[in-house]
């Protein structure tokens, strides 16, 4: 296992590098303008636009220009996200302050959301594949088929309009001034924002674990289970749910992994400064360090999410074994 | 089974819970000062929301944006000459006096300007025992020559200032046209007469910094990237939390001011050494402002509606709310609508054909059906059809009932288009319709955004029975303003650009637009008009000649008082009739609503938008 973790991380760092090389490269030859044109607006000299070239660094050769990020990439302290380059060309504003100051609301979000979409999708799930053919299953995928065809957008702008605007049920969209993480949980500031983001996933997750769990009770452990006596009850939830779960397991790393890159959508509708509305607004302004931290820390958190249920995976079924 | 029905229900329950105590919460104020007295105004937090942040994190030398111009005037900065924060017609587009004791001084040459300075007004803190002095907007000079510090910003205003650019080029010590003669007389030398140069003092980066230790940007030393997270204010308000800045470590090591959050808020309290007996612009209501940043626009304005906030900063108002706000006796109170001082346009590029022949441009002229675009737009609300170039209060509305191609409801006259064209070298047979291969497929760019890719409809659609073809491109908004800017992509017709005024004179709109000093690789010159025959070679055209106003308009830049505002209008006359370089369709509006917090508004003409200083919640803010 130590030699597999070994080699993982070192992949890891293969995979950002890569990612940082195209999304470098992408921006280079992407249309959408000369950022240091972009960055002195629309009077401009062209003794300005130099002068920003050269703050910007702009005006060194490629492969010059992309060691500087290279070298942001390396997860040591005095290096990662160094301010002297990763900094807005916008704004100026040190890329690792954004991200350090806004992560906490995207994290909020994430996991809220993956409590909640556990909390509907599981169950529903179960009792379907559990009932199926039933009411209560015909019900779970009719639940399930509405849930993964809602465009978020909609459901967000939806939910917004009836249970705050109308019914007065939920707060309004965005934080209040001063309020911390932990006080804007406390005034249901992410109620809402949650279910917006659960309601695709927890449809998804029904689904899956329904799927799962119906192949899993035909297995012949189930059978063996079943011969020796032991009560339904006991067969479904100690045996044939640990082997449904697992892949559940995959795909809730996979999907936080994701989710911490920045759920734009939802963050975006409902005023969450998080990673995701950062994300938006950095590429719509073509602020080409803003997007490459973004980039990167996206990458590495489902990197990371990767690795972490590999390992998770290892210890939930005794027959996967890394070396 | 049951234990996972059971927690399912506990968090649904404690979701419902926190929901309820985190509703729609209409309590009163939270200000800082007790309910205002009847008849006064003043008290009470503005609540608004915007939905982006400002460009350069409120660094006065790098900010070009309206919006944070509006923070600065109303609020955080003054400076020698300033507004009052009313519409044109009030008087709004006039400077007077603000940290400056009276009118400036101005030699008979034109070439000497002389400020006197209030005497005893100090800075916010942390410098509220540091008193304005002329030296102060020296440094404000010096920083808006850096060329580290000025990224983004607009210092091609000062070039005019003697020495300001061997300065910031770094071949003196010294801005050597600025003199402090004592700490209340600043005089400034300039290269030329230059009667719009109380509006340049009047702007944002013209404000004082104070000094620190005889280091030569003062506070703002070692704060090239982001002086803006370290303002130290001057107006009626100031960051919350500038009284913790600590200028006494080195500059790396110096906290951010807590009232400016980049993308999250913004909270503006009182300056306290601000008085209003210094200070005849600025009534500063409010004793507090709160900004959140980020939001749906639409989510936004519902909030506006139910009171929860007071106003959007740069949203646009939906439709149906503007429909909900005019129809309704109750709420037209609420909704503003003012010129923004912005016009829309079709631009020409006259080295292309067929915009080299100006019986080309007339015949478009004649042709444009203007209200079709405005009702594209969202109709009459969203401005005033526009019959010449620059917006009235430049000229001080001498041309406001001017427009040389008028047609009946502005929808366009085609007889008197094909008149025009008939005229036209690419019309050989003389039928008011283009008949040469030049006037086919002419290459339009536009913005992708809504509503410019039905406005390209509307004008392909007018423009075919003139014989005249389109091959529309839509562009994202900053690739059509490089490309229609950009000289050597040689494109013909730009059918998606706006432009807005930086203060009220016509200068803003002048040189920048139709002067040869707004070509590429300047901006914003997309007609090629003044430009050289060896510059049009350079950049691949077989044209060689093509019209110029740089006479005029250097005439009109030197020019002062009435004879200034003709001189524009001059130009004007000139630019519709004889050279014709647009069709301006369109003198955009600025369409607001307030909640029902607000008790007081006023619209201020320098930002276009409203003075936020002016707004008062008095007792009734959430």
């Amino acid at each position: 296992m130590g030699r597999y973790l070994i080699r993982r991380t070192l992949f890891l760092v293969l995979v950002l590098f890569i990612v940082s090389l195209l999304t470098f490269l992408i921006f280079v030859k992407l249309p959408a303008g000369d950022p240091a044109r972009r960055a002195v607006g629309r009077s401009t000299t062209p003794e300005q636009i130099e002068a920003a070239r050269l703050a910007f660094g702009l005006d060194k050769p490629i492969y010059v220009q992309y060691a500087r990020f290279a070298k942001g990439l390396v997860p040591w302290p005095g290096l990662f996200l160094t301010e002297d380059v990763y900094y807005s060309y916008g704004n100026f504003v040190a890329v690792k302050e954004e991200i350090y100051r806004r992560l906490p609301v995207t994290v909020t979000l994430a996991v809220g959301a993956a409590v909640i979409w556990l909390a509907m999708g599981v169950p529903i799930g179960i009792i379907s594949a559990v009932r199926k053919g039933s009411i209560w299953d015909r019900a779970g995928m009719v639940f399930a088929l509405i849930g993964v065809s809602m465009p978020v957008f909609w459901l967000g702008q939806l939910l917004l309009y009836f249970f705050w605007y109308k019914l007065g049920w939920a707060p309004s969209s965005g934080l209040e001034i001063g309020d911390s993480i932990w006080q804007s949980i406390a005034a249901g500031k992410f109620i809402l924002p949650w279910i917006t983001l659960a309601f695709t996933s927890a449809a998804f997750y029904a689904r899956m674990v329904r799927g799962n769990l119906i192949e899993t009770m035909s297995e012949d452990y189930i059978r063996t289970a079943r011969a020796k006596g032991l009560a339904e009850k006991r067969v479904i939830y100690k045996h044939g749910l640990r082997g449904a779960l697992t892949p559940v397991v995959t795909m809730l790393g996979l999907d936080i992994g994701l989710l911490l890159g920045g759920a734009f959508i939802t963050e975006t509708l409902f005023g969450l400064p998080g990673i995701g509305q950062l994300a938006v607004t950095s590429i719509g302004t073509n602020d080409f360090p803003m997007v490459m931290g973004v980039t990167v820390l996206g990458a590495l958190f489902i990197a990371v999410a990767n690795l972490v249920v590999d390992v998770v995976y290892a210890f939930l079924d005794p027959r996967v074994r890394y070396t | 089974m049951k234990r996972i029905l059971k927690i399912t229900a506990l968090v649904a329950v404690l979701g419902l819970v926190a929901a309820a105590c985190g509703g729609n919460d209409d309590s009163g104020d939270d200000g800082a000062t007790s309910e205002a007295p009847s008849g006064d105004l003043s008290g009470g937090t503005l609540n608004m929301a915007q939905l982006a942040d400002v460009v350069s994190a409120f660094d006065p030398q790098k900010e070009y944006y309206s919006v944070t111009w509006e923070y600065y005037r109303c609020c955080l900065l003054r400076t020698l000459m300033s507004y009052e924060g009313v519409p044109t017609d009030q008087g709004g587009a006039e400077i007077h006096p603000d940290l400056a004791a009276a009118e400036p001084e101005i030699s008979s040459d034109g070439l000497t300007w002389t400020f006197t300075i209030k005497p005893g007004i100090n800075y916010a803190p942390p410098f509220d025992d540091v008193t304005i002095t002329a030296n102060d907007f020296i440094t404000a000079m010096k920083r808006t020559a850096n060329p580290k510090a000025n990224v983004g910003g607009y210092s091609f205003y000062y070039s005019v200032i003697e020495g300001f650019d061997e300065y910031g080029d770094g071949e003196a010590d010294e801005i050597s046209g600025m003199t402090a003669v004592d700490d209340t007389t600043l005089q400034v030398t300039l290269t030329a007469p230059t009667g719009d140069f109380g509006y340049r003092m009047a702007m944002p980066t013209a404000a004082p910094i104070p000094p620190l230790d005889g280091a030569e940007l003062g506070a703002a030393e070692g704060h090239d990237k982001n002086y803006g997270r370290f303002l130290v204010a001057s107006g009626p308000y100031m960051f919350e939390g500038s009284e913790a800045m600590d200028f006494s470590v080195p500059a790396k090591d110096q906290a951010e001011v807590s009232g400016y959050i980049p993308g999250r808020e913004i909270v503006l309290v009182r300056n306290p050494s601000w008085s209003a007996e210094t200070d005849e612009l600025r009534p500063a209501y409010p004793d507090r402002i709160e900004v959140s940043i980020g939001g749906d626009n639409d989510d936004l304005y519902n909030q506006v509606a139910a009171g929860e906030i007071d106003f959007v900063v740069d949203g646009a108002v939906p439709p149906d709310k503007i429909k909900e706000y005019q129809s309704d006796p109750e709420l037209q109170d609420r909704m503003n609508v003012y010129p923004s001082d912005a016009v829309r346009y079709v631009s020409f590029n006259l080295a292309m054909p067929p915009f080299d022949d100006v019986h080309v441009r007339k015949a478009i002229n004649w042709a444009f059906d203007k209200e079709g675009f405005r009702q594209l737009r969202g109709g009459a609300t969203t401005g005033e059809i526009a019959g010449h170039v620059m917006v009235n209060s430049l000229q001080n509305n001498l041309l406001a009932d001017y427009d040389p191609y008028a047609t009946p409801n502005a929808a366009g006259d085609l007889a008197k288009a094909q008149e025009e064209m008939a005229q036209s070298k690419y019309d050989s047979d003389g039928d008011g319709v283009c008949d040469a291969p030049e006037c086919e497929k002419v290459l339009a760019i536009t913005d992708r955004e809504d509503p410019y890719p039905k406005q390209s409809a509307l004008l392909i659609q007018f423009l075919e029975p003139l014989g005249i073809t389109l091959d529309v491109k839509q562009l994202e908004r900053g690739v059509m303003y490089t490309k229609c800017n950009d000289m050597n992509s040689q494109t013909p017709l730009c059918a998606g650009p706006a432009w807005g005024k930086d203060y009220a004179d016509g200068f803003t709109f002048g040189d920048p637009l139709f002067g040869s000093s707004g070509l590429w690789e300047s901006c914003c010159n997309y007609q090629a008009m003044g430009a050289t025959p060896e510059q049009l070679e350079g950049w691949g055209y077989d044209i060689t000649e093509v019209p110029s106003a740089d006479e005029k308009l250097s005439e009109c830049t030197a020019s002062t008082g009435d004879e200034r505002f003709q001189c524009w209008a001059d130009l004007d006359t000139m630019l519709m009739e004889e050279i014709v370089p647009w069709v301006p369709y369109l003198f955009d509006n600025s369409v607001d609503i307030i909640s029902p917090n607000v008790t007081n508004y006023s619209f201020d003409q320098f930002a276009g938008l409203a003075d936020f200083g002016q707004m008062a919640v008095s007792g009734g803010a959430a």
